[in-house]
């Protein structure tokens, strides 16, 4: 029950035939179809209850809320027993209804574990809403300062207004909780039911057990930290180091040590983000185009990298733009996308949007640099010295790349704190970095053929074949990811081995293919240099191949998150 | 008024209370509510018994601008003290759904189902029928009820097709759930009369399950027993590892189907060290050495060979009987849903007799009920019993019903319906050529669907009446008739400790459907036979009616003055005869007097020896197929909780098949692999959930799915004519490599 819809549906579909118009109703019919519509029923039995019983619930579960605040040092957090959870989940339906959500929409979930053996077969349900952590990982992630700690209750607030729907907290969060509402274009997420506990109510959950399986306890922070040190939350969930979760699993049982998710050999493709896989791609050809850019006049002649430049600074400053606006379809709400430098303190995707915002002002003015003529004519202005415009090119070069390089290692710092083993530094740093370098060198390949004067004929043979090297050298790292297919643990690389083998095998075969083709077109340079069609069809080709490996990145991932069910 | 920019300027940045925020915000409810989502505030609430199990819960429907807009579980209701299982706090969605039936629907010439006035359905109702009927005589035209329907509803069309329209064969889909504990009580005790109250779960102490997985089946049942407060032994006999096997201090992991040789053996025991109640045995039973003679047949050992326990836990079963002060005995599909599963039943009933565990706190021999009103149609569906729990063979009792209500005894006929089965069988032999099918989805429950779905095309007419012109039966109609459903329209249901509550009506049907109540009375009118049932002119009056057609029945509710004593009272249990007055909230059980209802006072022991399984595994289908429930958000067939997103993300809707490692590793199934589940019949495609939950050479597969009943065989309790789900024999093959699984 999720809104107040009205029940009337739409009206019923005419009657069809000749007879049925002519036909006059039967006084019955319509009696009864007028008496269906009443709901005298609802007068004649509506409940008047006594006013002075805010709460008729409250005798049920006064055992279930702590009979005071906590202390300093300490919070509330969930406790569950285990031994009393049968898996009716109600508390889901309670959560649904007495906190008004959307159509299927729950702040809390029900996962099974199960193992054991032939004679002492064991099923466990394991009941979970948000753990609120001692270290949010949600709060620390948000680039918009959108979720509050709060400093008394320890309860982990998201605050729906401040969101602006990047979704960064749904990869930060270990335990998969907050959940991004597409029509709204935000995240939302369990706050403990907060304005009831301040009144001494309980959480909706809380209520709703009728095995009183959840209370609210208090927690000491010393103790969650402590118990975080070991590996033991509750079995198949993501280890506890990480945020410092408090909710408390007891259990009298003695659980053997083969117990596993239901869902735990069920491994689905996860989205796969496009805007973000454009973005990235994107940044990190411009980024790389740019670092060519400054290390040209290192190798090359500077009659060669100049003649370059004006076009080559053109094309990667558009790609970073693009790359800027695709950034922007990722939002949920992107009218407030200005918000997103208030985490600069906890978040890389902050420190992501300040060092591209800053590449992005640098490349248009580096880019800008080499037209000052042409513009200062449009302006009708006096051209600067040549000089001024050299030394404050010479600066920009430079200023470009570093910002350039800054931003593509805070993408790479993005992934890697979500704790996610398919998305951590080394293979994404290795991924991102290459991106760069391919798709930087296939740029200048182009920009090659499209320079003023053309540069000699060992520049364009040179640039290929560094650039075969490195696709070579990405691809042969890409496939590292299958050797996973061997764990003998059913590991989260080897279920992204899986995905990308099974799956997602469609993607992957195109993926080498566009790669193939791409490296191709630029080894047809290495016998026509400077040809326009092979430096085009060659970056298309890589370009192409290299939104797919992101899009795989993003798809393949297994996301981390508490036991679920067979379903 | 006008915030400054500076304050504008900073929400920009910083929004800690707009809109989005808002759509959140709890505000006390009012009504004893506590807080609510200020959107849905309640400006009434009116408490009505969901419409999903046997349980009888009640729920607060929370009212705003006319309409129901929440529900959540009645805080004072003695049943559920404040919870509900998901398929109560989602009791609204199924309203809600887009494919609601809102207009008649008639096959036209070319075969399709096309949208008709009311008038042109009732005439093709009136004139087809009664075609057959003027064919084929009154015999070739049945009726399938419900136990989702309220008693007055029930009792009008068991009325209107017995005595109306002078049918004589109706059933409906109660026998696929209580039949058998209707004929185990019956029996037994001379009435069908589950003895218990909810209560009792709280007071034993030692509770055993039979057949029965309350934690899913039941929530708000084990809710009770979880309050239990004397640390009771939880013994469950189930071959699965339940989640209330989990929840049990003992597990009885049996054999399928070999439950009636452990009782016995357990019988055996008990007889044998004398650990029976030899005093209650002598004072109210009759037929207790026959039963000890038929259990000395069953030692040990023979136990042991049969359901695969060892000794001692046989022992260890009967020791804790008897060392319980108020023991309860519970049961519920395991048992009815079987070949002999009044026989089981009844030894269940034996166990509780001789060791004088019945009509005290904390005992009984207690069947838990299915459907919401599974005991309301019991007595008063006009089905298997005349109304009011009274027998068509005796003269008395129809001139008893046709006095009370005021009709012609001739009307009523002199010999009981065909069961379910038998009308299918019916329709097989060309014998019953018009159906007529109300709130039930035969189509896809029905054992051995694939046969029943042949079956149900062989008609010359098949009417269905549903909320829903999408259920598998109702694509086979010729004329489907559009329903108002729960929280549509009134009357009462009866639970399963025969509480007596009410349902009312909080939201508008959609388009043109009606409460079952009026197109019942359409169809009496367009019959010709309206006059008949002029005095049953409501709901209420029907009740009133009901309430005399029970005086002086073991089910006397004489004593119940109309609606309002049901809503002071909340709920009333029968017997409540005119004379005695109900306490509000009271929890009463039967035989506390230790009289039965038999002419003599005396329960009876009764017992027979096992029957032989219908289809036992063998080489080429090595497996059993266990059946039931997947989850407490699922009820049936799905025709419901599939329409709340929720309830369908709360169960798993892509079929799956639990399967032990030991077997999977034999056929080569890896977790998550797709296999063919095969029986002689049919075969179905299913992820395999490889658990120890179920023993080797076990399967379990959740009924809801829409081709489990492909794969079960017709087989049926022969007393009871209940369906027996919960064992036949399957094989299991992994889906060839490459064939993608397309059907569920």
């Amino acid at each position: 029950m999720t809104s107040a819809v009205n029940l009337e549906h739409p009206a019923a579909v005419t009657p069809a035939g000749d007879s049925a118009k002519e036909r006059r109703r039967l006084p019955l019919v319509e009696q009864f179809l007028r008496e269906q519509a009443t709901l005298t029923a609802v007068e004649r039995f509506a409940q008047l209850h006594d006013a002075g019983e805010p709460f008729a619930r409250k005798d049920y579960y006064r055992d279930l809320l702590p009979a005071s605040p906590p202390a300093p040092g300490q919070q509330y957090a969930f406790q569950v027993d285990l031994d009393a959870c049968t898996g009716c989940k109600a508390c889901v339906t309670a959560c649904h209804n007495l906190n008004g959500l959307d159509p299927g929409e729950a702040w809390r979930s029900v996962g099974l574990l199960h193992g054991g053996t032939v004679t002492e077969a064991v099923q466990q349900s394991v009941t979970t809403a948000c753990h609120h952590c001692l270290d949010p990982a949600c709060m620390n992630g948000c680039p918009v300062g959108a979720y509050e700690k709060d400093p008394e209750t320890g309860i982990v607030k998201h605050l729906d207004d401040q969101c602006i729907g990047c979704q960064y907290c749904t990869f930060t969060c270990p335990y998969d909780v907050p959940k991004y509402s597409a029509s709204r274009g935000i995240v939302r997420k369990c706050d403990m039911c907060s304005e009831r506990l301040a009144v001494g109510e309980a959480p909706a959950c809380v209520q709703a057990c009728p095995n009183e399986a959840i209370a609210i306890t208090i927690v000491d922070r010393r103790q969650v930290l402590e118990d975080a040190q070991g590996d033991a939350f509750v079995p198949g969930a993501p280890s506890p180091g990480i945020t410092g979760p408090t909710t408390v699993y007891k259990t009298t049982r003695a659980l053997p040590r083969n117990l596993l998710p239901a869902d735990f050999y069920a491994v689905r493709p996860s989205h796969s983000h496009t805007p973000l896989v454009a973005m990235l791609v994107l940044t990190q050809l411009s980024a790389g185009a740019f670092c060519v850019d400054a290390l040209a006049p290192l190798v090359l002649p500077p009659s060669v990298s100049e003649a370059l430049d004006p076009v080559h600074s053109l094309v990667a400053a558009a790609m970073g733009l693009a790359a800027l606006g695709a950034s922007v379809f990722h939002l949920g709400r992107p009218i407030y996308a200005f918000r997103a430098l208030i985490g600069l303190r906890t978040s890389w995707m902050s420190r992501e949007i300040l060092a591209f915002g800053a590449f992005a002002g640098l490349a248009i003015l580096y880019a800008a640099s080499f037209w000052t003529g042409a513009l200062a004519h449009l302006l009708g202005a006096a051209p600067p010295s040549p000089a001024a415009a050299l030394s404050l090119r010479e600066g920009l070069r430079f200023a470009v790349a570093t910002a350039g390089v800054a931003g593509v290692l805070c993408s790479v710092l993005i992934y890697h704190v979500t704790r996610r083993v398919w998305w951590a530094a080394p293979s994404t740093g290795f991924k991102f970095a290459m991106t760069a370098a391919v798709l930087g060198l296939a740029t200048a390949e182009l920009t090659l053929t499209l320079a003023r004067t053309p540069p000699p004929v060992s520049v364009a043979t040179g640039v290929a074949r560094v650039l075969l090297l490195a696709a070579a050298t990405k691809a042969c790292g890409e496939l590292l990811a299958l050797r996973h297919l061997r764990d003998k643990r059913y590991s989260d690389l080897r279920r992204t081995a899986v995905l990308l083998t099974r799956d997602l095998r469609g993607y992957l075969v195109a993926r080498y293919g566009l790669l193939a083709a791409g490296a191709a077109a630029t080894a047809w340079q290495l016998g026509a240099p400077l040809s326009l069609p092979a430096a085009t069809a060659g970056l298309i080709l890589l370009l192409g191949g290299e939104l797919l490996e992101r899009t795989l990145f993003f798809a393949a991932m297994c996301s981390p998150g508490m036991p679920g069910g067979p379903a | 008024m006008g915030a400054s920019i500076f304050d504008r300027a900073r929400t920009l940045l910083r929004d800690r209370s707009g809109a989005l925020t808002r759509e959140l915000e709890r505000v006390p409810g009012g009504f004893g509510l506590g807080q609510v989502p200020r959107r849905l505030a309640p400006e009434a609430t009116a408490s009505m018994i969901c419409g999903f199990c046997s349980t009888g819960c009640s729920l607060d429907v929370h009212m705003r601008g006319g309409v129901a807009v929440n529900v959540s579980p009645s805080t004072d209701y003695p049943v559920n003290r404040g919870t509900a299982c998901p398929k109560g706090w989602e009791a609204l969605a199924p309203l809600r759904s887009p494919d609601r039936a809102t207009t008649p629907l008639l096959r036209n010439a070319a075969g399709r189902l096309v949208p008709v006035d009311w008038e042109t359905a009732l005439d093709a109702f009136a004139t087809r029928m009664k075609a057959i009927l003027a064919k084929h005589g009154g015999e070739s035209v049945a009726f399938l009820g419900t136990g989702q329907m309220p008693s007055e509803e029930l009792a009008l069309l068991g009325a209107l097709g017995k005595f109306g329209m002078g049918l004589v064969h109706g059933d409906g889909n109660t026998r696929q759930c209580m039949a058998t504990a209707v004929v185990a009580y019956k029996e037994s005790f001379g009435f069908d009369a589950p003895p218990y109250t909810y209560r009792d779960f709280e007071e034993s102490d030692v509770l055993v399950f039979v057949g029965a997985n309350p934690c899913i089946a039941h929530p708000i049942m084990w809710g009770r027993v979880c309050k239990n407060p004397h640390r009771p032994k939880i013994l469950v006999v189930d071959p699965r590892r339940t989640e209330t096997a989990m929840a049990a201090t003992d597990h009885f992991a049996l054999r399928p189907k070999s439950d009636l040789v452990l009782l016995y053996a357990v019988a055996r025991v008990l007889v044998e060290r004398g650990w029976i109640d030899r005093a209650f045995i002598e004072a109210h039973t009759t037929g207790f050495d026959a039963f000890a003679a038929r259990v000395a047949d069953y030692p040990l050992a023979r136990a042991v060979e049969a359901t695969g326990l060892p000794a001692d836990a046989i022992e260890r079963l009967a020791e804790t009987i008897h060392a319980g002060r108020r023991v309860s005995f519970w049961w519920t599909m395991g048992v009815n849903q079987s070949h002999e599963g009044v026989n089981v039943a009844q030894a269940i009933i034996a166990l509780a007799l001789m060791t004088g565990n019945i009509g005290r706190p904390g005992t009984g021999a207690n069947s838990i009920t299915g459907q919401c009103n599974a005991m309301g149609s019991r007595l008063f569906s006009n089905t298997t019993n005349l109304l009011g729990g009274h027998d068509f063979k005796r003269v008395e009792d129809r001139l008893k019903v046709a006095r009370t209500l005021d009709i012609d005894v001739a009307r009523i006929p002199d010999r009981g319906s065909l069961a379910y089965d038998q009308i299918l069988e019916g329709i097989l032999a060309k014998k019953i050529r018009g159906l007529w099918i109300v709130a039930t989805n035969t189509a896809h429950s029905w054992i051995n669907q694939g046969d029943a779905v042949d079956i149900l095309g062989r008609l010359d007419f098949l009417v269905v009446q549903d909320m829903y012109a999408t259920t598998e039966t109702a694509q086979q109609a010729d004329l489907v008739l559009p329903a108002a459903g729960w929280g549509e329209k009134e009357g009462t249901f009866i639970n399963s400790e025969r509480r007596i509550g009410l349902i009312k009506r909080v939201a508008r049907a959609p388009g043109q459907a009606l409460a079952d109540f009026y197109i019942f009375k359409l169809i009496a009118e367009r019959w010709g036979c309206g006059e008949m049932f002029r005095r049953w002119s409501s709901p209420e009056e029907v009740f009133r009616l009901l309430t005399e057609v029970t005086r002086g029945q073991p089910c006397d509710i004489t004593g119940i003055a109309g609606y309002d004593v049901l809503e002071e009272m909340r709920g009333v249990q029968w017997p409540l005869p005119a004379g005695t007055r109900a306490e509000p909230s009271d929890e009463r059980r039967l035989f506390e007097d230790g009289r039965f209802f038999h002419s003599d006072g005396r329960a009876r022991f009764c017992h027979a020896d096992p029957e032989r399984l219908p289809e036992p595994t063998d080489a080429e289908y090595p497996f059993t197929l266990l059946t039931g429930r997947g989850s407490s958000s699922q009820w049936h067939t799905l025709t419901r909780t599939n329409k709340s997103p929720l309830l369908r993300k709360l169960g798993a809707t892509d079929p799956y098949v639990e399967l032990s490692p030991v077997d999977a590793s034999a056929i080569g199934v890896v977790p998550g692999a797709h296999v063919v589940v095969q029986s002689r019949r049919g075969q179905m495609i299913a992820r395999a959930f490889v658990t120890h939950a179920v023993q080797p050479k076990q399967v379990f597969v959740p009924m809801h799915f829409a081709r489990t009943n492909q794969l079960t065989l017709a087989s049926f309790d022969r007393r009871s004519r209940q369906p027996s789900y919960k064992a036949c024999a399957v094989k299991v093959t992994l889906l060839p490599d490459g064939t993608r699984p397309q059907d569920g």
